[in-house]
Order: C-alpha cells, then sequence, then structure tokens
C-alpha cells in the first residue's frame, strides 16, 4: 500500500476525524463524555494507514445525542428499502459513523488509558489505547472466527513495543479468557 | 474526559505530531524487519447486518473500501 504523506493521514480520513473531533466537543458541552474511536479505524490512526477504513465504529452509552451532532455536521441516515443499518453516512467524504457499543470493550478497557488527538480548532478526538486495541485483536483471534486478528494485533504490537505490557497482558489474558498473553504477540 | 489525577493519562497529542510519530515508528520496523510495514484488512466475515448495510450505503455514495 502507497505511503501516506509524512506527518498526514489521508484526507477523507483527517476530515472525517475532524468531524469526529467537533461531534466530541458538542458532547462535551452537553455536559456528556466524549464517545471513543475504536475498531478499524482506530488500527488505521495507531498504523498510519496500513489499513484504510471506510467506517469509523464509535463508543459511548449515548445514542441520540451524538447522532444529532453528527447530523448537524452533514451525516445523514441512509434511506432506502431494507437499509437497516444504525449508522450515518457522510455524502461527501464518503465515509460512515456507527455506534457499536454502550461501553468500551464491555467496560473492560481503562477509559482513562484512551489516548487524546488534538485537533486544534475542531477539538480532540478520543482513540481507545493501544493496549486495549491490541487486546481486543486477540480477543477477536482467539474466538476462531478471525484468524487474521493475530497478525493485526502482532503488527501493531511490533509499531509500538513501548506500549504497557502489564496492563496488555492483563488485558489481552482478560479478552482471551487466559489462553494469550503478551508472549503471543511476538511476530 | 479522563480523570485529570490519573497516572495513566494520556496528553492529548496534535495530530501532525502523532502521525509523524507513526511515520518514524514505521521507518523503524522496516529497518528493523527488513520489509516494509503493512497490516491484514478485517476479513468482514463477522459484520453485523447493521455493518453491512452502511458499508453498502457508502459504497452506493461513491465509497470504496
Amino acid at each position: 500500500m502507497e505511503r501516506q504523506k509524512p506527518g498526514a493521514y489521508r484526507s477523507e480520513f483527517e476530515q472525517a476525524l475532524r468531524l469526529f473531533g467537533r461531534a466530541s466537543e458538542a458532547m462535551k458541552a452537553r455536559g456528556l463524555p466524549a464517545p471513543v474511536l475504536v475498531g478499524g479505524a482506530a488500527v488505521e490512526i495507531y498504523s498510519k494507514g496500513a489499513i484504510n477504513t471506510g467506517d469509523f465504529d464509535i463508543a459511548t452509552p449515548w445514542q441520540a445525542e451524538p447522532e444529532d451532532e453528527l447530523e448537524s455536521l452533514g451525516f445523514v441516515r441512509p434511506a432506502g428499502r431494507g437499509r437497516a443499518t444504525r449508522g450515518l453516512i457522510h455524502p461527501d467524504l464518503r465515509l460512515g459513523f456507527e455506534i457499536v457499543s454502550g461501553s468500551l470493550l464491555d467496560g473492560m478497557a481503562d477509559r482513562e488509558r484512551v489516548q487524546l488527538i488534538d485537533l486544534g480548532e475542531d477539538g480532540e478526538a478520543a482513540v481507545i489505547s493501544v493496549e486495549d486495541m491490541i487486546a481486543d485483536r486477540m480477543g477477536q483471534y482467539a474466538s476462531g472466527t478471525a484468524p487474521e486478528m493475530l497478525v493485526q494485533a502482532r503488527r501493531l504490537f511490533s509499531l509500538h513495543r513501548d506500549a504497557d505490557r502489564h496492563y496488555m497482558e492483563m488485558r489481552i489474558r482478560h479478552e482471551t479468557v487466559g489462553d494469550y498473553g503478551v508472549e503471543d504477540l511476538k511476530d | 474526559m479522563a480523570s485529570k489525577t490519573s497516572r495513566t493519562e494520556r496528553k492529548p497529542v496534535p495530530l501532525a505530531e502523532f502521525a509523524a510519530d507513526i511515520d518514524r515508528r514505521r521507518s523503524e520496523y522496516e529497518e528493523r524487519c527488513g520489509r516494509p510495514f503493512d497490516i491484514p484488512r478485517n476479513s468482514g466475515k463477522r459484520r453485523t447486518a447493521s455493518k453491512r448495510a452502511l458499508l453498502e450505503a457508502i459504497e452506493e455514495a461513491g465509497g470504496k473500501w
């Protein structure tokens, strides 16, 4: 895959991230915690576009409020026969957002480890920690339904070798019901 | 918002600085491992009906992922 410009993410991704930052600031202005980016978009952030994702997965206990904020920023709910998504798309950016969870990895991820990205006048974007992202990938791998997640976890770890190994060991053990740990991340 | 008293709280990092840090990490990986950095995409086999519908809508809007 072609390397993106140094110090920058692909344009559509950065624009969507900035809209997410603005929606997050609006949530905070309502007195609600900022939603957290999880899933493939978080992998894209931590790998600088080694994979490109078309949809942003969000964890937040609120549904209507963040959707209201995204709609005010130009996101729309796809219409049409049989359209059964809970997500919203941005017609110009051709990217989508979907609230996939009411809590951060079933409440097991440490919210205080969330990585905050400073977007200047567009506010801040909260992204699940790389340790929890790796543990999530290992959990999916251990379930037996997503073998590719082992390589995702290993490659993320190979980029982020300074991650908190003690916390990550605990989280991987939890997500894999004790079957795997940091030792299994050696590529 | 994370607690201001947390020892693990991560300070906000400007986007450009964050991206430059990942660039540096990728360069180090490629030097260390002697191959380009890559990550396999999700197989998509575990997508929910809602996710599949969302991706279809994105594709209809002209997005291709």
